[in-house]
């Protein structure tokens, strides 16, 4: 795969009234690559995408494509086609003529056409759908069209728009693989918009987390997920219990008061860091063992693993563990040295990462209840 | 219980329908009518259709509504459109204010439209004539008209205007409806903004369009009150002319023209229904035919030539140009048609000409003839006061021409062009009206006159007493005008018409007032005068001459007397106002007006007296030609009062302001 930069952002600011949608955004996209704009909703995701298929212009900043500059250049001149939330197909068409627009508005001869139609209609495993009216498809058979309708335009680059929100989840995961397998068959670009991590992980050569009109961290899925760069994107990304650490040496991070082996270095010495835990990262051990110890307030089965979650000096933590250990039970934990991931301090520290809400989330448990001795004697340790 | 419920239920929508439909259908069934009443059932004939044909006001007055209706239509749907679009962009901030702005016209009374209208373009005009005189000044390369006027333009204009809203209105919802993205996704395929919204927007918001359009356009032929003050005199629709020709009585013409108005309007929107229903009908199916065929279908048969559709495109585009051309120089050819001939404007009242005449007229002279029609002298004379009224000959009566000679709204009268003027008879010429006659020549008159129905009045009446008589009472019409009404009181009094002495006046209104509350007066009428009459469901009524007539045809029994008491007598003379565009035209058309010819002809049709002296001496023979009997005298007496009765009738005076006033106090307060 060759790394040529296809699409630059370079400083965008997009304000609407007075409130900022992006803030100074700068970003790349490689050709051929398959990137997605991950971030909760209003993070200014859909927002860098309309730039892209030129449907906002930003109020500063240039957008380049192909090194060429294309801020004045309208949508219907840039090569690039998108596939609308909620597909935006139109009504009065027939799937043939839906997925025909482009090529009638560019005036392709009516053999190209037929050919070509055909051809993407097979792609998405249309076939046979040619004169059915957009009314009578199902939710999935309509997604298929709104792509085989950018898809024969043969842009370099094709934008998604969440473009599975608003299908069950079994056809989601069919439709992921699927949309992967055309990406590669085509061999173009992909800028992808959800807000769902998994679908994120899946999919994607890069992902970009976007918070609050800026961009969180730009990396690979692993990267993302093994090294997130703040409290938000451990967060964002997958389960994470996230600590206050203060960093004593390089490869050395104190947490409640008591040191932990870790693979991180570069900080100065004494800087107050936070630490990140993934909840599959942690061993149970009998109490008497382990690093730390704890109070078991809440399991939850989930199939593969159970929930655990287990109140350290206060601070609850989530284990997934194939262990069953029963509430009010005490239990030790140890911690592999690559299981504690260290971050800088930032903006969103001390903002996620606990427990505590956990059972409100997951209210059918309902027999939560009161926790005894919430507040352990021993947390002085 | 619950059966009886449902049984008022129904009765109650019965009603509902009964009151909704009866009038309608009472009127279909009248337009049928062999006779003239709207009471009295005379046998069935399509007579009414065919003189509706054969109305050259009528149908003048039709292909105006249409063409104006067509074009407001086109136009106003094309902006509406557009502006919906637009108000749909904006901001929620913007578009809400503006929404409601652009709905205030829907609701507005139609008379603040109109009148607002006339003053912007009264304005226009004004400032036009301004700058026009001032741009001939400092060239002379082009000439622009200084003087613009109330027209086609304007009432085009006008209706474009108020239709435009009605189209918003409906296409808003369909806009707010489409997917937002369906836009972006048209560009976002290659199209630009105007292909996006050919391609797609305009297929979405479609159903939107038609409905708008169609209520433009019956807003549009439905319209009178904005079209009256913005048509000025030569344009006229059809509902100003109808309006124009109850002047006199509810003719059964209008009956057919309404009944035809009716049944286009009721073919358009089943058609539209039924277009509705079958396309509904065929979605539905071949919705079906797929949802079932669709497992079992074979692979895709190969589409038909996709060439045929750029071919049919090309049509299309071919078809639309083609008719966008022919639209133009319809438009052009109409302006042209309008300009190029000599015209003249003339203003009489409905029913008031044998419209043979203005035919013969405009074949004799090549001189286009605009005919319009008033309703009443008082509002001829607002209408000629704000400015509307671009007219170059009026036809009032008496008092109010003197009225406007005070006022120095006429210009005098060039009798070398109007040789006519000599058959006019020595009693019809220098009266008090126009003492020096400088200004008039004479159109038709008649008299004021008791009407009463033999069967029901057992002795021959022959005095005003009649209409204050206890013997009749619940049984008399009162004239509903003050002038009238309190002359036939001052009269039966012995005071003149003209007074001026407030105790007279006084008098007269105590005697009315008496009769009134003595129970005499069933109620004040004007033109319901001829339902009553014909009908016989009064017995005496107070009305003109030449109406007498018109009601005889349908009730053998009633009996017209000009009381020993003395009557009044009245003129309507054709005047030409001053600053007349077609002075020329305007005094071929005087003088034609009182040929012989023409005057034997009105005075057949109308059934009022004529001032040419040599008309009314050949009208017996006249009659006798045309309809193989001789002339009634007594009829004739009707039409062309004899001089001795003639002398006891006074006609009206212009009044001095106060007296004026006194009348319409004293008016008001009689009531009835």
């Amino acid at each position: 795969m060759s790394k040529k930069e296809l699409i630059r952002l370079s400083d965008c600011v997009v304000k609407f009234d007075d409130e900022i949608i992006l803030d100074h955004l700068n970003l790349y996209i490689n050709d051929k690559e398959f990137l997605t704009l991950l971030g909760p909703s209003g993070c200014g995701k859909t927002t860098t995408l309309r730039i892209i298929g030129g449907f906002l212009t930003p109020n500063s900043g240039d957008v380049f494509f192909d090194g060429g500059r294309i801020n004045d250049v309208p949508p219907h001149k840039r090569q690039v086609n998108t596939v609308f939330q909620k597909y935006a197909l139109f009504p009065h068409l027939n799937v043939f003529e839906n997925v025909a627009f482009g090529l009638r508005i560019a005036k392709v001869s009516g053999d190209e056409v037929r050919r070509r139609v055909t051809e993407m209609l097979e792609l998405v495993n249309l076939k046979g759908f040619e004169k059915r009216p957009i009314s009578s498809l199902s939710g999935g058979q309509q997604q298929r069209v709104a792509i085989a309708r950018a898809l024969v335009n043969r842009p370099k680059v094709l934008l998604l728009d969440e473009p599975l929100g608003a299908l069950d989840m079994r056809l989601r995961k069919d439709m992921q693989s699927e949309l992967k397998r055309i990406q590669q068959e085509m061999g173009i670009t992909f800028v992808y918009v959800t807000h769902d991590q998994e679908e994120a992980l899946a999919m994607s050569d890069t992902v970009v987390v976007m918070d609050g009109g800026r961009i969180q961290q730009i990396g690979t899925p692993e990267d993302i997920y093994n090294e997130p760069k703040n409290a938000f994107v451990a967060d964002f990304i997958g389960e994470s219990n996230i600590l206050d650490g203060v960093m004593r040496a390089d490869g050395v991070v104190e947490i409640f008061n008591r040191r932990f082996q870790c693979l991180d270095g570069g900080f100065a010495p004494d800087e107050p860091v936070d630490v990140v835990i993934r909840p599959e990262d942690v061993d149970i051990v009998s109490e008497d063992q382990g690093q730390l110890k704890g109070t078991v307030t809440q399991v939850t089965f989930k199939g593969v693993h159970y929930d655990t979650i287990v109140d350290f000096y206060g601070f609850k933590w989530l284990i997934q563990t194939t262990d069953y250990c029963p509430v009010d039970s005490r239990i030790g934990i140890k911690i592999d040295p690559d299981g504690i991931h260290v971050m800088k301090k930032s903006a969103y520290s001390g903002m996620f990462g606990d427990y505590s809400s956990y059972s409100e989330e997951y209210d059918e448990i309902g027999d939560a209840g009161v926790e005894p001795g919430g507040e352990d004697s021993g947390d002085e340790e | 219980m619950k059966g009886k419920r449902k049984g008022a239920g129904r009765l109650l929508m019965a009603l509902v329908f009964l009151f909704l439909y009866a009038p309608i259908l009472l009127l279909i069934v009248f337009s049928f009518n062999s006779g003239n009443s709207s009471v009295v059932w005379r046998g069935f004939s399509l007579d009414w259709y065919v003189k509706l044909f054969q109305d050259r006001l009528i149908m003048e007055s039709v292909y105006t509504t249409l063409l104006v209706s067509i074009l407001a239509t086109i136009i106003s749907t094309v902006a509406g459109t557009f502006a919906a679009i637009g108000l749909f962009g904006l901001k929620r901030r913007w578009r809400s204010p503006l929404m409601t702005v652009s709905n205030i016209p829907t609701v507005n009374a139609d008379i603040v439209t109109g009148v607002s209208m006339c003053l912007l373009f009264a304005a226009i005009f004004q400032s036009w004539g301004v700058f026009a005189r001032w741009f001939n000044g400092v060239q002379s390369v082009v000439e622009l008209p200084t003087r613009l006027t109330l027209g086609f333009t304007t009432l085009l204009l006008s209706h474009i205007a108020f239709d435009i809203p009605y189209v918003i209105l409906n296409v808003s919802p369909k806009l707010r409806q489409m997917d937002k993205n369906l836009i972006d996704a048209a560009q976002d395929l290659g199209c630009t903004w105007f292909q996006a919204f050919w391609k797609v927007i305009l297929p979405e918001i479609k159903p939107g369009v038609v409905s708008g359009a169609l209520i433009a356009f019956t807003m549009s032929v439905d319209d009178f009150v904005i079209s009256y003050f913005t048509a000025g005199s030569a344009t006229s629709t059809l509902a100003m002319t109808i309006y124009g020709m109850t002047k006199k009585r509810v003719s059964p013409e209008i009956n057919a023209v309404s009944t035809l108005l009716f049944v286009t309007v009721l073919v358009l929107l089943i058609l539209s229904n039924v277009l509705e229903a079958r396309q509904e009908k065929l979605a539905r199916r071949r919705e079906d035919a797929l949802k079932s065929g669709a497992e079992h279908r074979p692979a895709p048969r190969p589409r038909p030539a996709p060439p045929a559709v750029t071919r049919k495109a090309w049509f299309r585009r071919a078809v639309a140009l083609v008719s966008a051309g022919a639209l133009c120089v319809v438009i052009a050819a109409l302006a042209a048609a309008t300009n190029a001939q000599p015209v003249v404007n003339v203003c009489s009242w409905g029913e008031y000409i044998d419209e043979e005449l203005i035919t013969q007229f405009e074949e004799e002279t090549g001189i286009r003839v605009n005919y319009q029609t008033a309703e009443s002298n008082e509002t001829l004379y607002s209408l000629l006061k704000s400015g509307g009224g671009d007219y170059d000959v009026i036809v009032p009566s008496d008092y109010m021409i003197s009225q406007l000679i005070e006022e120095d709204m006429l210009a005098p009268l060039d009798y070398s062009k109007i040789p006519n003027f000599a058959l006019i008879d020595d009693q019809f010429k220098n009266l008090p009206y126009d003492p020096d006659n400088l200004y008039t020549v004479p159109y038709a008159w008649g008299t004021l006159g008791i009407i009463y129905n033999a069967s029901m009045v057992d002795e021959d009446i022959t005095s005003w007493s009649a209409m204050f008589d206890d013997k009749y009472a619940g049984q008399v019409m009162l004239i509903n005008n003050s002038r009238d009404a309190l002359g036939i009181a001052l009269m039966y009094l012995g005071y003149s018409v003209n007074t001026t002495d407030e105790q007279e006046l006084q008098e007269a209104y105590d005697l009315l007032r008496d009769a009134s509350d003595r129970g005499v007066y069933q109620g004040k009428v004007m033109d319901e005068v001829f339902q009553v009459m014909e009908g016989g469901n009064a017995a005496i009524a107070t009305y003109y001459a030449g109406d007498y007539l018109t009601m005889l045809e349908n009730n053998e029994d009633l009996r017209f007397v000009i009381p020993e008491e003395g009557s009044n007598w009245f003129v309507d003379a054709m005047c030409l106002l001053k600053g007349a565009r077609h002075p020329e035209e305007a005094h071929a058309w005087i003088n034609f007006m009182a040929s012989t010819d023409a005057c034997l002809a009105n005075l057949d049709y109308i059934w009022y007296g004529t001032a040419n002296r040599e008309a009314i001496e050949a009208y017996p023979a006249y009659y006798e030609e045309l309809y193989g009997e001789e002339l009634d005298q007594e009829t004739f007496d009707i039409i062309q009062t004899p001089p001795e009765v003639l002398e006891r009738c006074e006609m009206y005076l212009v009044l001095p302001k106060e007296t004026r006033d006194l009348y319409k106090r004293l008016w008001i307060s009689l009531g009835v």
